[in-house]
């Protein structure tokens, strides 16, 4: 029941159930006094009124009870001396009241009554005042008491409180520690500062094949976990940066020595206050394995029906198989020339998907780049020539250790490129040269930096970065009019991928497109 | 004496193509078979200048024909070049490089055949 004394706050009901409205501010405490004296009752509830109590008086013990159980009071001045029942068993039955039990009682006797103190405090009384009263010490005694069954029931409450938030937290704590347990998906828990691990759920034992005992404190690299080390700490500094990481692809041992394919999603956690990385761990070997046997047998079954067709039309065009007329050549021109466009498109997707899958692995020789730049020059002179194009190579001579025959790939694709956008009678320039800016890698190793440059009709500034995606051409009628397949910058990006280079584009409308290169001439130690 | 050349596909509509390509640009002796195990028969017979061998087929495949072929003294010194629709780099089919002369990847233009193949064998041209 809410308390308005002077120093106390608002409650809530304690949990004898009463529904007592809030007191208007100002007015103290609700006391009931039972005393089959009027005199008494007048004289009490004058001095109490007085004080801005709120008092309600009865003369009878039952009435007193009733009262209180339908409107529990803040405390209740009890006489013992009454006819029919007396305050004692008054006391007694309000203690045996949920709704009244803990509602403090003080007793009043009158001087030269007999009076039990004992039997006082046995039913239930907290207090006892003798008439007559010394109205100062009652209004103490009183004020004492409703302080302290307040503080009782603001205690009760507290406690109701934190028990529940016990519960509360002891249940989510039950939740997560089964989601952790039972996840399908390996989850790992290390300390960001020294990689050890601090939790691993069994799905992960499973992955790994490790024992608990073995993996807990201990760190990734002790368990020769990570095939590339390099690429799980690059993740944890872009964690540690407060930046996200997921779907990152590794390869992990198991104890056993199998390889597994994983695919990672990290975050950074706080744990008792240590800085965590809570890693989630997806095993897609299998997949893998499907996707690479998928693109066997594809690139198989696509390529053989297509070399029967170009092959037919070929021979067709030799013209000694019947004469054709012109129209016919040239139909059959046509025939041929979308075969052309199917082959280099099924050739350039099952490329880039074999480039995705791991399955190209760099093979680095030693070459130079000027070498190279002249190769791709000479490969796409025809093309210029009769494009009226003028190609121009302006190469340092620089040696390098790469995927040779990946990176004249790419020169090809870029010239071939800048060629089909170029207006009759521009140039296009092919340059390389090592360069003084540092790479993005934390070890600089030399680094080339190649552009080809054109006087075409540009990119816009939002299509600069998503012409590197699979099936981007600036304009949708491109691979229609340049015989483009829109794969080729996707794939020239993958191949600078896996030589942890940088591949991007610069241009300007109307003017001229600029790509860029920077290529490490050999890989990092 | 014109070269004879021993053409092994399954795929009926790869092998015509090649042998009438072969037919348009040279003079060269064809045979043809659409299995692994008559080509052993025919070059144990004929002993051709060269084979021109696909390396998807069914029962026994180009790598075992070729395994055949290099085991038995007759045919062993007979130059083998590989066809093959698949991407796989030689290394990863366990052929030893040695045993063949070179590898032509599906799809090529036929009409360069001939013209290839003296390339890779090193005729003179006009053989």
């Amino acid at each position: 029941m809410p308390n308005q004394s002077a120093s106390g706050p608002a409650m809530p009901a304690a949990a004898t159930g009463s529904e007592h409205a809030s007191k208007p501010k100002g007015v103290r405490a609700d006391i009931l006094v039972i005393d089959d004296t009027p005199e008494n009752l007048h004289l009490l509830a004058s001095m109490l009124t007085e004080r801005n109590y709120k008092e309600r008086s009865v003369t009878k013990g039952l009435t007193g009870l009733r009262g209180a159980i339908a409107a529990p009071p803040d405390l209740i001045l009890l006489d013992i001396n009454m006819p029919e029942v007396n305050g004692y068993e008054v006391c007694k039955q309000l203690k045996q009241n949920k709704i009244t039990q803990n509602i403090p009682v003080i007793f009043i006797s009158a001087l030269g009554d007999v009076f039990d103190k004992v039997k006082a405090f046995n039913v239930g009384g907290v207090d006892f005042i003798t008439k007559p009263f010394q109205i100062d010490e009652v209004l103490v005694r009183i004020k004492t008491h409703l302080t302290l069954s307040r503080l009782q029931k603001q205690q009760e409450v507290q406690t109701l409180r934190l028990q529940r938030e016990i519960d509360d937290r002891r249940r989510a704590e039950e939740t997560f520690e089964k989601a952790f347990l039972a996840s399908p998906s390996p989850i790992a828990i290390n300390d960001l500062r020294d990689d050890t691990f601090v939790a691993v759920n069994p799905s992960f034992l499973r992955l790994s094949g490790h024992a608990q005992a073995d993996v807990l404190g201990r760190t990734a690299e002790e368990l020769n976990f990570w095939q590339e080390p390099a690429l799980y700490q690059k993740a944890l500094v872009q964690i540690s940066a407060g930046n996200a990481c997921n779907s990152l692809e590794l390869e992990c041992k198991t104890r056993q020595g199998d390889i597994r394919t994983v695919l990672l999603s990290l975050e950074k956690i706080t744990l008792n206050e240590k800085s965590c990385v809570l890693t989630i761990i997806n095993d897609i070997t299998e997949r893998k394995r499907l996707e690479n046997e998928f693109i066997s047998v594809v690139s198989h079954e696509l390529r053989t029906p297509m070399h029967s067709l170009v092959g037919a039309l070929d021979l067709l065009s030799t013209g000694e198989l019947g004469d054709l007329t012109d129209q016919g050549q040239q139909i059959l021109s046509v025939a041929t020339s979308n075969a052309e466009r199917l082959i280099r498109l099924v050739n350039d997707i099952l490329d880039l998907e074999r480039l995705k899958l791991g399955e190209t692995s760099l093979k680095r020789t030693h070459c130079n780049i000027e070498t190279l730049c002249n190769q791709a020059m000479q490969a796409m002179q025809t093309m210029a020539d009769k494009a009226q194009i003028t190609l121009t190579v302006q190469s340092e001579s620089v040696p390098v250790h790469v995927d040779c025959d990946r990176i004249l790939q790419t020169l090809t694709n870029l010239l071939s490129n800048a060629i089909k956008f170029s207006p009759e009678g521009s140039t296009v320039l092919l340059q390389a040269r090592l360069t003084g800016e540092p790479s993005d890698e934390p070890i600089t190793v030399p680094t080339l930096h190649i552009t080809v440059s054109d006087q075409g009709r540009g990119i816009p500034q939002d299509r600069l970065e998503t012409i590197f995606e699979r099936f981007q051409q600036v304009d949708a009628s491109d691979s229609r009019k340049k015989g483009g397949t829109g794969l080729g910058l996707a794939i020239c990006r993958k191949i600078l991928q896996q030589h942890s280079g940088k591949i991007w584009a610069e241009s300007t409308l109307q003017a001229g497109s600029t790509f860029h290169i920077h290529l490490p001439t050999q890989a990092k130690a | 004496m014109s070269k004879t050349v021993l053409i092994v596909d399954d795929e009926d509509d790869a092998r015509a193509i090649a042998v009438l390509a072969l037919q348009m640009k040279t003079d060269w002796t064809l045979l043809q078979t659409n299995s692994g195990k008559q080509a052993i028969e025919i070059a144990t017979e004929k002993q051709p200048d060269l084979i021109l061998l696909d390396m998807m087929m069914p029962e026994m495949d180009g790598k075992l024909t070729l395994k055949n072929l290099k085991e038995n003294t007759i045919t062993q010194n007979i130059p083998v070049i590989l066809v093959t629709a698949k991407v796989q780099p030689l290394s990863q089919t366990g052929i030893d490089p040695d045993k063949v002369v070179a590898v032509f990847a599906k799809p090529f233009r036929p009409l360069t055949l001939g013209e290839n193949i003296r390339e890779a064998l090193g005729w003179q041209v006009g053989t």
